[in-house]
């Protein structure tokens, strides 16, 4: 976890020092004042690095990651079930569609965006409750 | 864990007959296969035929256009409006509709076999995000279909050009929002790639340890991150100033440079989404026909986040004339990414530096890509120069910079990572004497396309014209283009041959590693892989397991001298 954490901090740190040179040269040396729109941006990646960073620091400390960081790790480390993967679903189809009718409606007609809506909430529905066998039972 | 029938409908031997139940290969259940999988490597398998359909298609339209430019007047289309939505879609289809599913459709594929992971960290996000992809293509391009036709304001869409008034229509509506649509796409497959390389890399595959590949999408991802979110948001204004004239882009409010900001911060990135997958590609090529280790690994590491990092802070240099951008900043970034690049190409020619070199289809595929990308980034360090790209802003210099840069390395990329890892995706090889044929088809139709346009440019010929005079003397080297474009249109069919004879007489791969040299994972798996792609995984203490495990004496002699056991065995 930590050399994945480490890469978004320099990230991070990068894109604020960007965001500094480009404020300071276009505010300092343009007749036009400080360029908005790409400082703007450039923060907000900085901002994004940080975020990611922050998160993964954080997530490090309180849970083990195996031993995938470990240059002696051994297969045997990990045994047991590797997570639970889904088969194959339908869902994915149908909220893809409900979006994509969305979208579609947006730019073509207003009766596309309602079937959309329709299709996309079955299809969120579908996705969230795929696996559900009710609500204390496991 | 949960099993399901492996899913491969693309050749008969995909499926190996220990991992099919009964049944499973009738129509039927093939299409269910292909609607609802949630496996990584079906899931790839079906971004990359995505991204060959658009290529083929986007291929049309640039001989379409070639085919206008053999000579003074209009020929091959019947308005300039046309023309325009010949190169518009052009353009979007094969950055957005090609390329990038491309990178998902090797990424998916790759990267899970490749840290020893039993499928995508989000198995249905990843289909979620297929499907975002095709359908928001599909609603873009579905704008030839409509009266006025498709987009037509360039693939760049400049405000004020993108707006209602200059361009009215449906297409140019369902450009935006397709877009839109499938930009989504492609950032929910690269969280996707990110969580996977983040959190399901196996016992002892560390971060330094993973093949180059797998680096280069996980920064690929994480420059999607960066880069399309603006993209969205930029798409989505636009698409509000067009439906519901919310003036975003009004050019009294400042609109247009506001749009280019946001769409070369995108832009630009854009590039190197492209790029920087195939540089992977080629990284695990090269050791592999080269008979050594990659020279260099960590500061191949290092080059390809730096180009990455640098790459977001170049994006105005595509705007040097508009006469409001810092052009010093600008200027001194981009000659900056010429290091680590330049830092790549070493790495490379040292792996190739005295090494055993054999030249089967996919190495020379890499190579053609080092030649056409060297090509285009010298000829990007003129354009980086600001006195220079004033001179030569908007020609076909230009044209002919990015075709090197772009296609040379997507179309190379793609086609030596196709033969590459064909017997990992389907079970059997293809066709080496086609695949030669095929190489040098394309190459030489390649070069013969895009050289002559540097000097098409350098005389003065504007792009995205769709006539020119005759007394401009521009005739004879656009002929030459042409002719170079229809050649290497034809250099898909050897392709397309080669495909469909090695699948009818298909010679079945029995080994892990059909070239024998394979370094990373993938190749300690069988071709191709089982469902959850390993049965056994070997011991991680280099970067390239496989090939610890398939010549052990190589890496007995590396660890001689360290204390733990020069034998590498299967652990399990």
């Amino acid at each position: 976890m930590r050399p994945a954490a480490r890469i978004f901090w320099i990230l991070g740190v990068f894109f604020a020092l960007v965001a500094a040179a480009y404020g300071t040269v276009t505010g300092v040396y343009e007749p036009w004042g400080i360029e908005m729109v790409g400082l703007a941006t450039v923060i907000a990646l900085s901002g994004l690095g940080f975020l990611i960073a922050i998160f993964l620091t954080l997530t490090g400390r309180h849970h083990s990651f195996g031993s995938a960081d470990s240059l002696d790790g051994e297969v045997e480390d990990e045994p047991g079930v590797q997570g639970s993967f889904s088969p194959y679903s339908w869902a994915p189809l149908w909220a893809s569609l409900g979006a994509s009718l969305c979208f579609l409606g947006i730019a073509a007609g207003w009766w596309i965006f309602a079937f959309g809506i329709i299709v996309g909430v079955y299809g969120v529905l579908l996705w969230v409750l795929e696996f559900s066998r009710g609500q204390h039972a496991h | 864990m949960s099993t399901q029938t492996p899913v491969s409908t693309t050749t008969r031997s995909a499926a190996p007959d220990r991992f099919v139940k009964s049944g499973s290969t009738g129509l039927g259940k093939q299409i269910f296969n292909v609607l609802t999988t949630t496996d990584h490597k079906m899931i790839g398998i079906l971004y990359m035929s995505l991204a060959f359909a658009f290529f083929a298609f986007g291929g049309l339209l640039a001989l379409g256009i070639r085919a206008e430019l053999w000579e003074p007047g209009l020929q091959v289309v019947v308005s300039k409006d046309q023309y325009n939505q010949l190169f518009t879609m052009h353009g979007t289809i094969m950055l957005l509709m090609f390329g990038t599913p491309l990178f998902n459709g090797f990424a998916n594929f790759l990267v899970p076999l490749q840290i020893g992971a039993v499928d995508m960290a989000f198995p249905r996000l990843n289909m979620f995000a297929l499907w975002l992809t095709g359908f928001g293509s599909v609603i873009a391009v579905s704008g030839f279909l409509t009266p006025q036709g498709a987009a037509s304001f360039g693939w760049t869409a400049y405000a004020p050009l993108s707006d209602t008034t200059f361009t009215p229509g449906l297409g140019g509506d369902l450009w935006v929002f397709g877009l839109a649509l499938q930009g989504f796409g492609t950032i929910l497959g690269s969280v996707n790639i990110i969580t996977t390389i983040i959190t399901m890399r196996m016992p002892g595959m560390t971060m330094f340890r993973m093949p180059i590949f797998t680096w280069n999408a996980l920064i690929t991802g994480v420059l999607v991150l960066m880069a399309f979110p603006p993209l969205a948001s930029a798409l989505l204004a636009l698409g509000a100033d067009r439906r519901f004239e919310a003036n975003i882009f009004n050019p009294e409010n400042g609109g247009p440079i506001l749009w280019q900001h946001l769409f070369w911060f995108f832009g630009h990135p854009e590039v190197y989404v492209l790029a920087l997958p195939f540089f992977g590609i080629v990284t695990e090529i090269i050791p592999a026909f080269s008979r050594k280790p990659i020279f260099g690994y960590k500061t191949l590491v290092g080059a390809t986040i730096a180009i990455a990092a640098l790459s977001v802070t170049v994006w105005a240099h595509h705007m040097y004339t508009l006469g409001t951008v810092m052009l010093e900043f600008f200027a001194f970034m981009t000659m900056l990414i010429a290091v680590p690049t330049g830092v790549k190409f070493f790495n490379w020619i040292g792996t190739m530096w005295r090494g055993s070199i054999t030249f089967e289809t996919p190495m020379l595929f890499t190579l053609g890509f080092l030649t056409t990308f060297i090509f285009g980034g010298l000829t990007g360090v003129i354009l980086s120069t600001p006195v220079l790209d004033f001179h030569i802003q908007d020609t076909y210099f230009v044209v002919a910079h990015f075709h090197y840069v772009m296609a040379g390395t997507v179309v190379f990329g793609m086609f030596a990572g196709f033969y590459f890892w064909w017997p990992k995706m389907f079970g059997h090889k293809l066709s080496e004497s086609i695949g030669k044929v095929h190489f040098w088809l394309l190459t030489i139709g390649f070069h013969m396309t895009f050289l002559i346009q540097h000097w098409l440019g350098v005389i003065g010929a504007p792009r995205r014209y769709v006539n020119y005079l005759a007394e401009d003397n521009f005739d004879w080297l656009n002929q030459v283009s042409t002719v170079g474009a229809f050649i290497m249109g034809a250099s898909t069919l050897p392709f397309l041959l080669n495909v469909v004879l090695t699948h009818i007489r298909t010679e079945k791969i029995e080994v892990d590693d059909p070239w024998g040299f394979g370094a990373s994972l993938e190749w300690a798996t069988s071709c191709p892989p089982p469902r959850h792609n390993f049965h056994s995984l070997p011991r991680i203490r280099s970067e390239r397991p496989a090939f610890d495990l398939h010549h052990p004496e190589v890496a007995a002699q590396d660890h001689m001298l360290e204390q733990e056991p020069a034998v590498n065995v299967r652990t399990n």
